[in-house]
């Protein structure tokens, strides 16, 4: 091999020489290396200041957006919607506009930290993966595995389809998957009414965009629910039609964000929607206006059901129920949905079921707005439902008797998230090793034994078919669109590191040497089909997938509910049932999943702390949204400090006075509250999850989170809520006195 | 030779002897006229000190500590907030450009309209001017977001070629406010030569040399005087319309806006007719502290008071006219805007100091200064000018910091509230004001005593028969 | 520098927009907004370029919520640019839109006192980007410090680069080409940008809709924003 030396490598060289010689000579430890690195070099990726886009895959939220990523100068600058993209059609939403601050917050957990004091103790010992992992390993390696637990949340597709490999590798239960967005999304009651009618345990999609009467029950589809994002567009396209404009009529205790883009507002009683969409129907059989066709006999269907008596709990007259049926059914597109408040009531699913039921009787389900998610193109792509709220319950019981010894969690913040009342805290003291995975400080990670330090979702690749899908089947990819900015790893690929540490079984269900060999494998079977690009083999596939975003199908790829065996049964009209004695609790407790913190696992970003939340204008605080008429009989006004108090615990919020909300109800914000998640989000606000009733739906086994009553006490105090709005400019137009 | 007559004597006031009431019948010999000011200039006792003192103190800390602060930390230490962008920095320039109005005003129109009792008072309300000028000079830089880069609104030439815009009335603000400073400033100057040149010839030491200086080698020849008294008569004619600018300048500040009760054609003689209004109580003020202090009984005597005292009546009742003026027609409008502002006043935040503001400024001037004793009492209009003085400091608070809590979008409207550093600002400011009064007072003759001696010389008292009869020669 | 054959405008649908907050954040990111922190929210010194004003209108339970998004209205007539005395606020030639000058800014807050639409904003403390949050900084964007006034762009640096790319592809700006980040992100396609000198561009369709207004037009500032008001329904 010769030597050569170019004129421009010499000078380089030599100029790098003589600064280190002159840096340092003007230092005084002349051990101390002195690394240097030309801005001429910079990683092969980038140019100076020229802008390139990466396009990957939205996790702030389980919907799986499609973001674009603006990187320059090797740094990711700003995430925008993929236009590409089927779901959300190059828009994003604030929070996965936010995900930028979750790559570069600085309260990152940089290292792995193994626990040196107690739990009370916040005393960590830095230490490699290299360590972390055969300490991991090989204390696995001799434990039964029926003492090994997993809980994590509603993870994105790759991660979840690795952990369920890896428990079935140890030999032991699947894991458990909880947290409190999919909780609020209601994925497990809408898998359940699908289940029971269709015979499907896929997930009903609404396209409201042809729409011209959209009914929604428990609205909150353009805010939280399962895809806002993919519902936004919709619901625009849905108002600007040519030539006509969808009406849409919102049923809830609360005017929600969703609520107030309402043409008109109905404020049912919480937890009667589902009776409301009943009566409806009802109507609609008796007036023969059904067109659903003769396969269903809707007589039968709607035997229980009594008009009057449900006009009566809903508080809707029987004349203004009747013409909202007769718009309802004569509209050449209706739709009704199902929202995430209605799944979260102790008749959740019967609820849902009644306006699955509606949807069908008006033939929305035919070529209507009714959809059901198609099944995953591949095996490959199947993914584990999620755990109810009971399979938590169990899992907490499990934990408490002793019988967990090593407790993983991803992707869920059980401490935080968990009703105070289960318990999971004091089960978790049981529990002898706990290991955290995570990119912020959690409340779970702040009693964990060993924290393994996670990329973000803008360090790492993965897949996610995106259920529910709207149209288009989509399989979307993510891939990193910077170098990790510290010594974290993606969880699957430190599955995949524990297991090649492991014998046996764990090694033959996770044989992958990393996951873009993992993932890789996972695609194979899409080369064959029709997409938005065809590939000839697997490499070019892959690229192409990086480069788009994602695969997806040329056509729409909607599955058509088909009536199945249980669609015949006569729906229950199920009233709703409370935790809590109405004398001693007179309010009912609505948490409002927030559009900015989702179920608060974002409070930690600065740019959704600061957005206001778009009802009350207010961010940085938590506050209980009151009727001002209830407000005067409780003696309270803005900005007073107010104890809300359930059987599970006690929270204090500020006072605001919105005219939204039923008199006999409060609401308050999730996502406030934490003790952890760095310097933005600890000590702030309250958090309401703490209080609920571990209510669940007894045939779904969903926590019914919004059935919980409350006792409103004026505390002492007052504490100026930090909002944009003039209350009092606001209050003195809405009164027309200007 | 006295002419004897049978006419009725004149009969004074309460039988007073003519002499103790009016000082230009009353002369004394120039070199005591001369011992009574050069002794009120070189009297510096403990009561002295200690006011230099603590003056220094607050300048220090207003100034030099709140102020230094605001600029290493940002404007955001200050109180003022969306949509509340100015707040008491603005109230403070209004208030002291309005107290400056007072020496031009008492000085330059009574001059002008040869109105007598002015003679022993011009000095000491023109100082008001020049220090009141000095601290109201420094607020806009004080406002300012980057007071560091406050030269970008001097005309200079520059590379760039950037100027300012001659559209906006900050810029008229400040030429018109540099063109008072040098303007009263020389009108303060000029009459104060004989008095310098005076303390020139009783003084040694540096004060000699410094007086020496300040006369310019005045040793009163017939040219000299004939020069100066043409200068003072052009000044006082020229300054006065540069008085009535700046005042409607300021004014302009706000009434050029769009906002909803800024936007006033009225602002301009209004604002005017304020500042002289509390202008000309700050002299009352001063001058009663000052005649205490000082010891210049002789010089300041209640019958000049008793004018002042006058004066201030009829401009509340002005300034009461073009209150409800700007008020009524706000009113009568009936834009829904207007109609908030004029609740929120009434009901709103500030209704308290609103109301205050009404009895300081209106209620109490008539109700007391209509008696001559009061006018003539030390306490009394001591006490009425105070609260003049308050109450139009107020009524500036509400233009700036409380029509600005009310606009056209509710959603947007806002409070206000000082904050500790602009409380320790004014304070800064108010204590920087004193200080150079009091230190000036004891360089400069706070009473023209050539003006006076010119005054006596040309007021006589003649006896008709038992009768005196003051008598008037016509100077020019 | 030639002067601008753009009349650059933006169109709201308030038929559309549902309040979710998705172009505050939009806005944050692209220009480098600094975000204030509790406190200063609380005082009423929150620093959005944009934001929604949400009204109330009617009684429970008969009420119904509005939504507007706010920003600077690019007037033509601007009422924020004769005031400043520094020229650091002013009308540009280049863009026909009404710029401010951040390097020229002194901090006389004169602007914001004479906006009718309250949609200036002001740097009381420098901006606090924690490392490694600065790398989030859009490189294209001035990161302003204290005592100096800002608002809404109208994202001139996305202007610039549909411009830039034009040039080099030597084509004509098309209508799409610019999208400030508050339209790209709008979930709803409520907000919708172009020029309106176009006569066949969607904004200058949207501009002649019935449902279309300026926000205080009878003030004669001519906006560059037009709010399209909600639609009625064919039901009730």
């Amino acid at each position: 091999m010769t030597f050569h030396i170019t004129r421009r490598d010499f000078l380089k060289s030599s100029a790098a020489a003589s600064s280190l010689f002159l840096v340092s000579g003007c230092t005084a430890d002349l051990q101390k290396p002195v690394w240097m690195e030309s801005y001429v070099n910079p990683p092969e990726e980038t140019l100076p200041s020229e802008n390139f886009w990466f396009a990957s895959t939205c996790r702030m939220c389980p919907a799986g957006c499609g973001v674009i990523a603006k990187v320059s100068n090797g740094r990711v600058r700003k995430l925008e919607g993929n236009p590409e993209h089927p779901l959300n059609r190059g828009r994003l939403c604030a929070r996965g506009q936010a995900g930028l601050q979750e790559l570069y917050h600085p309260d990152r957990v940089q290292q792995a930290l193994k626990r040196s004091g107690d739990r009370s103790q916040d005393q960590w010992t830095p230490l490699s993966w290299e360590q972390a992992i055969g300490d991991l390993a090989a204390g696995l390696q001799d434990v039964d595995p029926d003492r090994v637990a997993f809980l994590t949340g509603y993870l994105p597709h790759y991660q979840s389809e690795l952990v369920g490999r890896f428990m079935k590798g140890l030999g032991t239960q699947p894991p458990v998957i909880y947290d409190a967005q999919a909780a609020f999304d209601g994925r497990v009651t809408l898998a359940a009414a699908s289940q029971r009618l269709f015979d499907t345990p896929a997930l009903p999609v609404f396209d409201i965009s042809q729409a011209d009467v959209v009914f929604g029950f428990g609205a909150d589809f353009l805010e939280t629910w399962l895809s806002p994002v993919a519902y936004s567009q919709r619901y625009g396209d849905m108002r600007g039609q040519v030539g006509k404009r969808g009406y849409f009529a919102a049923f809830g205790p609360r005017l929600s964000m969703t609520a107030a883009s309402a043409d008109r507002w109905l404020p049912t009683p919480p937890g009667t929607e589902g009776l409301a969409a009943l009566a409806l129907g009802k109507i609609i059989v008796d007036e023969g206006l059904d067109r659903g066709g003769d396969a269903i006999d809707y007589q039968a269907l709607y035997q229980d059901v009594d008009v009057d008596a449900i006009a009566e709990i809903v508080e809707i007259p029987v004349d203004e129920l009747t013409q909202l049926a007769r718009t309802f059914a004569a509209a050449t597109q209706p739709v009704a949905l199902p929202g995430g408040m209605l799944s979260g009531h102790a008749n959740g699913l019967d609820a849902v079921k009644a306006v699955a039921a509606l949807n069908m009787l008006v033939g929305a389900g035919e070529e209507g707005g009714m959809k059901l998610t198609p099944e995953p193109p591949s095996r490959d792509l199947r993914r584990a439902p999620v755990s109810s709220f009971a399979d938590v319950q169990a899992l907490t019981a499990r934990m408490a008797n002793g019988d967990v010894d090593t407790l993983f969690v991803l992707g869920a913040n059980p401490v935080y998230e968990l009703p105070a009342a289960l318990g999971f805290a004091d089960a978790l003291a049981s529990v002898k090793n706990v290991v955290v995975f995570a990119t912020l400080m959690t409340e779970t990670a702040q009693v964990a034994d060993l924290i393994l330090p996670a990329h973000t979702y803008l360090e790492t690749w993965g897949y996610e078919f995106v259920d529910p899908g709207f149209g288009e089947m989509t399989v979307s990819a993510q891939q990193p669109v910077v170098q990790p900015l510290y010594d974290t790893r993606d969880p699957g690929d430190a599955l995949l590191a524990l297991a090649n540490a492991m014998d046996g079984d764990v090694v033959k269900r996770l044989p992958w040497p990393n996951l873009v060999n993992f993932i890789q494998t996972r695609l194979t079977s899409l080369q064959l089909l029709d997409g938005n690009f065809t590939a000839s083999d697997t490499d070019t596939f892959w690229a192409a997938w990086l480069q788009h975003g994602g695969w997806w199908s040329q056509e729409a790829a909607w599955t058509p509910p088909t009536p199945g065996e249980g669609f015949g049964k006569a729906l229950a009209a199920t009233p709703p049932r409370f935790a809590g004695d109405a004398g001693e609790r007179p309010f009912h407790l609505i948490p409002i999943p927030s559009v900015i913190f989702g179920d608060g696992r974002h409070a930690g970003l600065p740019w959704l702390q600061e957005a206001p939340d778009p009802m009350t204008t207010a961010s940085w605080d938590t506050w209980v949204e009151i009727n001002p008429v209830t407000a005067q009989q409780l003696g309270v006004a803005n900005n007073d400090l107010v104890t809300i108090a359930a059987d599970g615990g006690e929270i204090t919020a500020i006072v605001y006075l919105y005219h939204g909300i039923r008199p006999d109800a409060v609401a308050v914000p999730v996502g406030q509250g934490h003790e952890a998640l760095g310097r933005w989000a600890s000590q702030r606000g309250a958090n309401v999850l703490s209080i609920l009733a571990p209510q669940t739906d007894d045939a779904s086994g969903q926590l019914a989170w919004l059935d919980t009553r409350v006792q409103v006490t004026k505390a002492e105090g007052r504490r100026v809520l930090p909002a944009l709005e003039s209350n009092l400019g606001v209050e003195r137009f809405r009164q027309q006195s200007l | 030779m006295s002419v004897e007559t049978k006419a009725a004597p004149l009969v004074w006031p309460e039988e007073e002897d003519p002499r103790e009431e009016h000082l230009l019948l009353d002369p004394r010999p120039r070199a005591e006229l001369n011992q009574i000011v050069l002794d009120a200039m070189h009297r510096t006792g403990f009561g002295f000190w200690a006011a230099v003192t603590v003056l220094s103190l607050l300048v220090l800390i207003g100034l030099g500590g709140a102020w230094g602060y605001q600029i290493y930390k940002g404007m955001g230490v200050a109180g003022i907030r969306r949509p509340v962008y100015w707040g008491v920095y603005i109230t403070n320039f209004v208030f002291w450009i309005g107290i400056s109005h007072s020496g031009t005003f008492v000085s330059a129109i009574l001059r002008v309209f040869k109105a007598e009792f002015r003679r022993p008072i011009t000095r000491g309300s023109e100082m008001m001017t020049a220090f009141a000028l000095v601290v109201a000079g420094m607020y806009p830089l004080i406002h300012l977001g980057r007071t560091w880069r406050f030269y970008w609104m001097v005309p200079y030439p520059n590379q760039r070629q950037l100027w300012p815009n001659f559209h906006s009335p900050l810029m008229w603000d400040m030429l018109a406010i540099f063109t008072y400073v040098i303007g009263s400033t020389l009108y303060l100057y000029l009459p104060l030569i004989p008095d310098v040149a005076m303390a020139r010839d009783h003084s040694t030491g540096w004060r000699h040399k410094l007086y020496r200086i300040l006369a310019l080698g005045w040793r009163g020849t017939e040219a000299e005087w004939h020069h100066l008294k043409t200068a003072i008569t052009i000044f006082a004619f020229a300054i006065i319309p540069v008085m009535f600018s700046v005042h409607t300048i300021v004014s302009w500040d706000f009434g050029m806006t769009m906002k909803v009760g800024w936007h006033s054609s009225i602002f301009g003689p209004y604002f005017v007719t304020g500042a002289i209004f509390s202008g000309v109580s700050a002299v009352a003020t001063v001058l009663l502290i000052v005649r205490k202090t000082m010891k210049l009984e002789y010089f300041l005597r209640p019958e000049h008071f008793d004018a002042i005292g006058k004066l201030i009546l009829i401009f509340s009742f002005a300034w009461t006219y073009f209150f409800f003026s700007d008020y009524l027609t706000e009113w009568y409008g009936g834009e829904a805007v207007g109609k908030e502002l004029i609740t929120f006043q009434a009901h709103g935040p500030v209704a308290p100091l609103w109301y205050l503001m009404l009895i300081m400024n209106i209620a109490i001037p008539w109700l007391t200064l209509w008696n001559r004793r009061v006018r003539r009492s030390t306490w009394w209009l001591f006490l009425v000018t105070i609260g003049v003085n308050i109450g139009m400091y107020i009524e500036r608070y509400i233009i700036v910091t409380g029509f600005l809590q009310r606009n056209r979008l509710p959603f947007d409207w806002g409070v206000y509230n000082p904050s500790l550093v602009e409380v320790l600002i004014s304070i800064g400011s108010l204590s920087l004001f004193m200080l150079l009064y009091v230190v000036a007072s004891r360089f400069i003759p706070l009473v023209p005593v050539w003006e006076v001696q010119e005054g006596q010389i040309t007021h006589s008292l003649r006896r008709i028969g038992r009768a005196l009869v003051p008598s008037v020669a016509e100077l020019e | 520098m030639t002067e601008t054959t753009h009349r650059w405008t933006m169109a709201i649908d308030l038929d559309r927009c549902t309040g979710c907050q998705a172009c505050v954040v939009a806005c944050h990111a692209e220009n480098n907004v600094p975000v204030v922190g509790e406190d200063e929210v609380r005082m009423g010194r929150a620093m959005h370029w944009l934001h929604i004003e949400r009204y109330w209108v009617g009684e429970y339970p008969n009420i119904q919520a509005r939504f507007i998004p706010m920003m600077c209205q690019q007037c033509e007539n601007a009422p924020c640019e004769p005031v400043c005395p520094v020229f650091a606020t002013y009308h540009s030639q280049v863009e026909d839109l009404n710029i401010q000058v951040y390097n020229r800014c002194i901090g006389t807050r004169y602007c914001a006192n004479n906006c009718p639409y309250i949609a200036r904003t002001f740097n009381w403390f420098n901006p606090e980007f924690p490392e490694p949050l600065n790398e989030q900084l859009n490189p294209d964007v001035t990161v302003r410090k204290r005592g100096i006034m800002e608002k809404c762009t109208f994202c001139i640096q996305r202007i610039h680069d549909a411009e830039h790319v034009a040039e080099i592809e030597g084509r004509p700006v098309q209508d799409g080409d610019v999208q400030p980040a508050c339209a790209q992100s709008c979930p709803t396609n409520a907000i919708v940008f172009g020029d309106l000198n176009d006569p066949n561009s969607r904004i200058s369709q949207l501009a002649g809709s019935r449902r279309s207004s300026r926000l205080l037009e009878e003030l004669g500032t001519e906006p560059s924003v037009i709010y399209l008001s909600g639609g009625d329904a064919h039901v009730s």
